[in-house]
């Protein structure tokens, strides 16, 4: 539940109960000071007989009275008590019942006791009343709208800062190094807000950045090593000296100072594209990149009897060369590699995918497959291709996808969304 | 040949040296940037191996003042900077090939061998071992007279062998100089066979010697018998 909708539920809520219980007070109290006047009037009418029997010892008559009957009635016996109730009356004006208070109270006259019924009607008071109620009630509604009106507007306009700021972070990137701008706002909580928010952005960066530079930093240390271990291998082969097995032990090394470098090499790239670092972006004749390609991989295909078929149309992307060389070297080697002797590589190419599928052993779908260090158990290469290859597409906004399909390994790089 | 050797890592400069040195190769070598400045600007080399960062200074700047003297020494840049824009801006400054730290010895010497007959013949780009002459621009072979037809892998083998005459190259080092060492190739390095075996028996049908050796597995050695 959003803020402003709660914030609304409670304020609208409490409002209703006020509005309500004060219409109610208000009712009683306003019909309690007309019902008091209609008394009082009421009073000063009996009075007024009272005076007028005691002058004249006669009634007066009923007639002489304007909005309100008086009527007479001989008691005999019990004398009730003075009261004032509400009645019902017929006004023969209006021609019809109208609601009506009344006073029963009893004059003597010459020896008999008369009882007086004096009624006034109470048609005034009662619509005093519902225009008094009508009014607040009105009040009432005009409030509750306005309420919503703010609540929907202002509120909504209040809380603009916020909602930027958060999909400012939503769409923050480490690896992006962009900033989060600051929100113009004059409230101060979202002001204090957004230089939080970019103080932290700030430091996750420098942090992010110290890190990216000490890995750089690193393999580029470690390469002038690997240079002299490698250039002594080369050295000590030419002494020539050598019996076949400790060859063979030469060997050995050779093969792990080419995968140190090869896997440095790899680390420093991945690192570079996720800085991007890498600038020559320009159009990609892709089909001939891929024939190229297949002709350079052609020994190797030869090798283990692969047999390779292609259905490629011509097709223009925008990226890096050297970037498109890796991608296309990354999926043309691990198509060979995790293939079968005497198989068979496809490559399709058209506007939207490039799809590369290969025959190969089965194996269960791994969904760590663009990890990095993520490779299958009798793999040879280093578990990085991959996750170059996904990086490079994620440069440019490429899709890639991986899938097994009647015992091919499918993967396909969709140019674009 | 002149070399000039400009590198600080002691290890890899002895290694360096020792490589070249021999075969009429005439090496020196600086470690630092002042020692360099004053070697290229006393001497004229054939070609110049060149490390970028040097104690003392920038080596893009040593090549600036190559070109401000209007020398004509072939350059070729090493370095652990596997960047991009440092071997583009090299290469905008007049030097002639670029090669990043780790290389093989041999890959070294193939590029500073084809550097130096580049610039030393204008064009006229041939090599000469024996009986087998090899015209590097137009792509022919002749031994004794016979034109040999090579495929294009035979072809760069064998000038990879030239220039490395008498020493042993890594069959590792003959698969990144063929295919590049972007292609991220398998440790299996056999299919080199193939391409080995195929050019000794167009160079012995065509009546040369047999200088090809092959050396503990590890690799080859083309040279005199």
């Amino acid at each position: 539940m959003k803020l402003s909708n709660r914030y609304n539920k409670a304020n609208i809520l409490t409002s209703i109960v006020v509005l309500i219980i004060t219409g109610i007070i208000y009712y009683v109290v306003i019909h309690f000071i007309l019902t008091e006047k209609l008394d009082r009037d009421l009073a000063v009418e009996e009075n007024e007989i009272n005076q007028y029997v005691n002058t004249f010892h006669k009634l007066p008559l009923p007639a002489s009275y304007l909005d309100q009957q008086i009527s007479y009635k001989t008691l005999s016996g019990i004398i009730s008590e003075r009261e004032f109730l509400n009645t019902i009356y017929f006004n023969p004006k209006e021609r019809e019942n109208e609601p009506g208070r009344s006073l029963i109270t009893v004059v003597h006259l010459d020896g008999k006791t008369i009882e007086v019924t004096i009624t006034k009607s109470r048609v005034e008071s009662e619509d005093l009343i519902r225009i008094i109620l009508l009014i607040t009630l009105g009040i009432t509604v005009v409030l509750l709208l306005s309420l919503l009106l703010i609540n929907r507007f202002v509120l909504n306009r209040l809380w603009r800062p916020f909602y930027s700021i958060l999909n400012r972070m939503k769409a923050f990137e480490v690896t992006r190094m962009d900033t989060i701008e600051q929100e113009p706002t004059k409230i101060d909580e979202f002001n204090e807000l957004n230089k939080s928010v970019n103080a932290m952005a700030e430091r996750v960066r420098q942090d992010y950045k110290e890190l990216k530079s000490f890995t750089d930093n690193a393999s580029h240390e470690m390469m002038t090593p690997l240079a002299v271990i490698n250039s002594k291998l080369d050295s000590l082969l030419q002494t020539e000296s050598f019996t076949a097995q400790q060859g063979a032990l030469l060997e050995d090394i050779y093969h792990a100072t080419g995968r140190l470098s090869r896997l440095h090499q790899s680390l420093l790239l991945l690192a570079k594209i996720e800085n991007n670092l890498i600038p020559d972006f320009q159009n990609i004749e892709l089909k001939e990149m891929v024939e190229a390609k297949s002709r350079q991989f052609q020994e190797l295909l030869e090798k283990d009897r692969l047999i390779l078929t292609e259905n490629l149309a011509p097709v223009e992307v925008k990226m890096s060369r050297y970037l498109a060389d890796i991608l296309l070297n990354n999926l043309f080697s691990n198509a060979l590699r995790h293939n079968v002797s005497g198989g068979h590589i496809h490559i399709e190419l058209d506007q939207q995918a490039l799809t590369i599928s290969n025959s190969g052993k089965a194996r269960q779908l791994q969904t760590k497959i663009f990890d990095r260090f993520s490779k299958s158990v009798d793999s040879e290469g280093m578990g990085l291709g991959l996750a170059i290859t996904k990086q490079i597409c994620n440069l440019y906004g490429f899709r890639i996808d991986y899938r097994e399909e009647n015992g091919e390994h499918v993967f396909t790089v969709y140019f674009g969304d | 040949m002149k070399i000039l050797v400009i590198e600080d890592e002691q290890a890899l400069l002895e290694s360096i040296l020792a490589y070249f040195t021999g075969e009429g190769n005439i090496c020196e070598h600086a470690s630092d940037f002042a020692a360099a400045n004053e070697k290229i600007s006393l001497y004229s080399y054939d070609c110049i191996l060149l490390d970028l960062g040097l104690p003392g200074g920038e080596g893009l700047e040593l090549l600036t003042k190559l070109k401000q003297l209007k020398k004509r020494d072939g350059v070729l840049i090493i370095s652990a900077r596997h960047s991009l824009d440092d071997k583009l801006a090299g290469l905008d400054l007049g030097a002639d090939d670029y090669l990043v730290k780790p290389f093989h010895l041999s890959e070294l010497k193939a590029r500073v061998s084809a550097i130096i007959r580049r610039k030393n013949f204008d064009g006229d780009n041939v090599i000469h071992f024996n009986e087998i002459t090899v015209d590097v621009s137009a792509m022919k072979i002749n031994v004794k007279g016979n034109q040999v037809i090579l495929t294009k892998k035979e072809f760069d083998l064998l000038v990879y062998f030239l220039s490395n005459r008498n020493k042993v190259v890594t069959k590792n080092a003959m698969a990144e100089h063929l295919w590049g060492d972007e292609m991220d190739l398998s440790d299996d390095f056999d299919f080199i066979y193939t391409h080995v075996k195929n050019l000794r028996k167009k160079l012995l049908e065509a009546g040369s010697a047999d200088y090809l050796r092959s050396v503990y597995g590890i690799g080859y050695k083309f040279g005199d018998i």
